[in-house]
């Protein structure tokens, strides 16, 4: 019997799935790797590390859950976080650690390259937006802040072309990873030379660009032997989470959306057609060169939750935060929709769409004498969604949509789920395999191997395991809640700057 | 409570203790410019505050401390009054010798201590970690310093053995309070990345499950099954991890030898990192350092 294995680089850790050819999972596991801070803005990736834990897992993940059952590994197929950047020297060896999409050294550049003409014709071309997320903005820190860094490094890679590197040989990017680093031009797929001059590089420090399926090369030999791998099987490049997530949750359709929220967030959607927009909002990422995944993200997903559930909530046992989710969330259900009149500004790390403020902050507003925990509790939980939502009424300037899929470990909370459709004012539907990621890149190398006759039609096999139905009274509820919570957001941007100085002085 | 004051070279208290340098309280009422200047300790000092309000400077660190709260200044730190001076209030405090400090700063405490030597590293190891030199409402520490001052006093028959008991359950509770207080045992990843600095930073040491569970402020049995469930680990696979990605990268500097990166990164001989090399890459160290030189 064959399966597929996919490999997905996340922000916390690795994740494998194995999937028998009809794509159920036959198996799956996961290790995590840490991220460091050495400086407040820095976030930072021990890329050696990231590669053993992702050796090491999958060797024990073949010897206990593969080979035995007798699989033969057709093909394994990567997927990793948008926005990394991990400068190699010569030999390939890393210098310096892998800055993670969190990093927000570049915030000056970024704030200069936005406000200037060029910033909006970058952002038209690459569909990345002008932010310190983008690697365009960190070569440019790294050109300015580590010169002796920069001209060292013969390639600036992804991590993701790093880990393939170290197991082919090859340097390669796939065009969705490359449309999210503010370098690829996202209409002509060619490396965009007024970004890489702006970066003050040249396409050879680049990996070679290639579409989703491509295979850069064969494993090698060590490897094959060491994983009990044969020669055969194929390593197939992949896409980055946001792509796989959303082929993975079955949207594939003009009239649909997703909407994923893990520690971070972010809502999208798939067409033919690239969102235009002239406040520079949306992302636009390829997939293939017929699919554009839009959207907008957000940083305050179920971190915030999870922020809030360390500083209030009750442990159980050292540690236990499971527990304590899901006793707050039980609180939470017990307050009436709108948390009577509470709310809350989920702006605890600044925000990305729609606002893409870093000085954005958290607030609560209009707590009374007679506001318990538990009104904290929900209104924590409903801010985050609306802030979700905010972003759902910005893609519908452009698009209507009739149906959502949420999946990632917060969204996917069924009291998540519900409140989404209640905001949303739509029905909601969440698929049957926790992770659509790993699914997507399922679909993703099944069609390459002619399962399914193309994108669309893999699409369309995702079967859905609920569907939440809004319920109408609590949307007119939200609905009032959510235009003050607009308003607030817009309102506050003055303060949030000035509130972002004093904490920056303190 | 009564001022008393104990000195090792003058009170025939202490005879039995040479390992017990000052043992006292000390009521002040009244405040002496430069009474208590800039200082390098020499060896554990504890210190409870039973009465008034103490600004102190240790380590750089700024601290204010309130009654039932408790400062531990380790060998080689420097204190001083945050004014040079010694504020009004009232002190209980014990200074302990250590007998050696082995490199990184680990303590071994002398032979009268009931603690294994690992135990004493670990518990120097927390106490040198911890991000603050002050524990706040430390009551039961209060106590110990109580019964070990009343069987000093009293000399009933088992006092030497009782007081080095004594000590060692003081230095047991400030470590463990010292962990709780730096983690709130909520946030595991928190915790966690704070351990990995750790490990990180000492990579040679031969680490135990124990040490590390004592890092974090848990149990051993507690600690395993939070990182296999966190890491997808065991704690020493994990540590093994980490070891194998510093040896990759240091086999990546030509000038270092492999033995040497063995030893470095707490493989205790070249034989036993090869082989565990090998068997997590597929390479040898020495295969692996010729594979990525002959590129271009």
């Amino acid at each position: 019997m064959e399966c597929i294995i996919t490999i997905e680089l996340g922000t916390n850790g690795v994740r494998l799935f194995a999937f028998d050819l009809k794509g159920n999972v036959i198996s799956s596991t996961k290790a995590s790797y840490p991220t460091f801070h050495s400086e407040p803005d820095y976030s930072e990736q021990d890329p050696e590390q990231i590669f053993i834990t992702m050796l090491y897992v999958l060797k024990n993940f073949l010897i206990e859950s593969i080979h035995p059952k007798k699989y033969k590994v057709q093909s394994i197929c990567f997927i990793a976080s948008m926005h990394s950047l991990l400068a190699v020297d010569a030999h390939g060896a890393p210098l310096g650690n892998v800055i993670t999409w969190a990093d927000n050294r570049g915030k000056k550049e970024a704030l200069d390259l936005k406000n200037s003409q060029l910033g909006k014709k970058l952002y038209e071309a690459t569909g990345t937006p002008i932010h310190p997320m983008s690697p365009l903005l960190k070569i440019l820190w790294l050109k300015k802040n580590d010169p002796e860094r920069f001209a060292q490094t013969h390639k600036f890679l992804t991590l993701k072309s790093y880990i393939l590197q170290q197991l082919t040989g090859e340097y390669v990017i796939d065009y969705s990873l490359a449309s999210a680093t503010g370098l690829l031009n996202i209409h002509t797929m060619k490396w965009e030379g007024q970004a890489l001059d702006y970066a003050g590089i040249t396409v050879d420090r680049l990996p070679e660009l290639c579409s989703v399926f491509t295979t850069p090369g064969k494993l090698r030999k060590e490897y094959q032997t060491s994983l009990g791998l044969s020669a055969s099987t194929r390593i197939m490049i992949g896409s980055s989470d946001g792509c796989m997530a959303t082929l993975g949750a079955g949207v594939w359709g003009e009239d649909k959306a997703t909407i994923t929220i893990e520690d971070s967030g972010a809502v999208r959607v798939v067409g033919k057609q690239v969102l235009r927009d002239e406040k520079k909002r949306f992302f636009n990422y390829l997939l293939t060169e017929n699919h554009y995944i839009s959207g907008g993200p957000t940083n305050s997903g179920g971190v915030i939750f999870e922020w809030f559930a360390n500083q209030f909530g009750e442990f159980k046992g050292p540690f236990d935060l499971e527990y304590t989710i899901e006793s707050l969330i039980h609180e939470a259900s017990n307050v009436v929709t709108g948390s009577e009149g509470l709310l809350f500004l989920p702006y605890l790390l600044g925000e990305r769409a729609p606002l893409w403020n870093p000085n954005a902050r958290g607030s609560y507003f209009g707590i009374n004498i007679k506001h318990e925990r538990k009104h904290f509790i929900r209104a924590t939980i409903e801010g985050i969604l609306y802030e979700i939502y905010s972003i759902g009424k910005m893609v519908e300037e452009h698009r209507s949509i009739t149906s959502l899929s949420v999946n990632g470990s917060f969204a996917a909370i069924p009291f998540c789920s519900q409140l989404i459709a209640d905001i949303f004012n739509k029905p909601v539907s969440t698929i049957n395999k926790a992770n659509s990621a790993g699914l997507g890149a399922f679909l993703l190398t099944a069609t390459d191997m002619g399962i399914y006759r193309n994108l669309d039609e893999a699409a369309k096999s995702v079967t859905f395991y609920e569907t939440f139905h809004p319920r109408h009274h609590d949307h007119k509820v939200y609905a009032q809640y959510y235009q003050l919570f607009e308003r607030l957001s817009l309102k506050l941007e003055d303060e949030f700057e000035m509130i972002a100085n004093l904490q920056q002085k303190s | 409570m009564n001022q008393f004051f104990l000195h090792h070279s003058q009170s025939k208290e202490l005879s039995g203790f040479p390992h017990i340098l000052e043992f006292a309280i000390r009521k002040n009422s009244t405040i002496q410019l430069n009474s208590l200047s800039l200082t390098t300790s020499d060896c554990i000092s504890i210190y409870y505050v039973m009465e008034g309000k103490f600004e102190w400077i240790i380590q750089n660190r700024h601290t204010i401390l309130y009654p039932g709260d408790v400062a531990v200044i380790l060998p080689g730190q420097t204190f001083q009054g945050e004014n040079d001076f010694l504020d009004i209030g009232t002190l209980f405090w014990i200074h302990i010798k250590v007998d050696r400090i082995e490199s990184n700063m680990q303590m071994v405490l002398g032979k009268w201590s009931g603690l294994s030597e690992r135990e004493s590293l670990t518990i120097g190891r927390i106490l040198h970690l911890s991000q603050t030199p002050v524990l706040v409402k430390m009551k039961p520490i209060l106590s110990i310093l109580q019964l070990i001052q009343t069987e000093l006093f009293q000399q009933q028959i088992g006092y030497t053995t009782r007081v080095n008991q004594l000590m060692d359950e003081l230095l047991i509770l400030i470590a463990r309070q010292s962990t709780l207080q730096n983690n709130l045992q909520r946030d595991f990843p928190q915790a966690f990345i704070k351990l990995e600095q750790a490990l990180r930073k000492n990579l040679a040491h031969q680490w135990t499950v124990e040490e590390m569970a004592a890092l974090v402020g848990l149990g051993t049995t507690a600690f395993t099954e939070r990182v296999k469930s966190y890491t997808g680990f065991s704690p020493l696979n994990y540590l093994i991890n980490i070891r194998i990605s510093e040896a990759i990268k240091l086999l990546r500097r030509d000038s270092v030898k492999v033995t040497a990166i063995a030893l470095d990164t707490g493989f205790y001989s070249s034989q036993h990192f090869s082989t565990t090399f090998k068997k997590l890459t597929g390479y040898t160290p020495g295969e692996f350092r010729k594979r990525d030189s002959l590129k271009d």
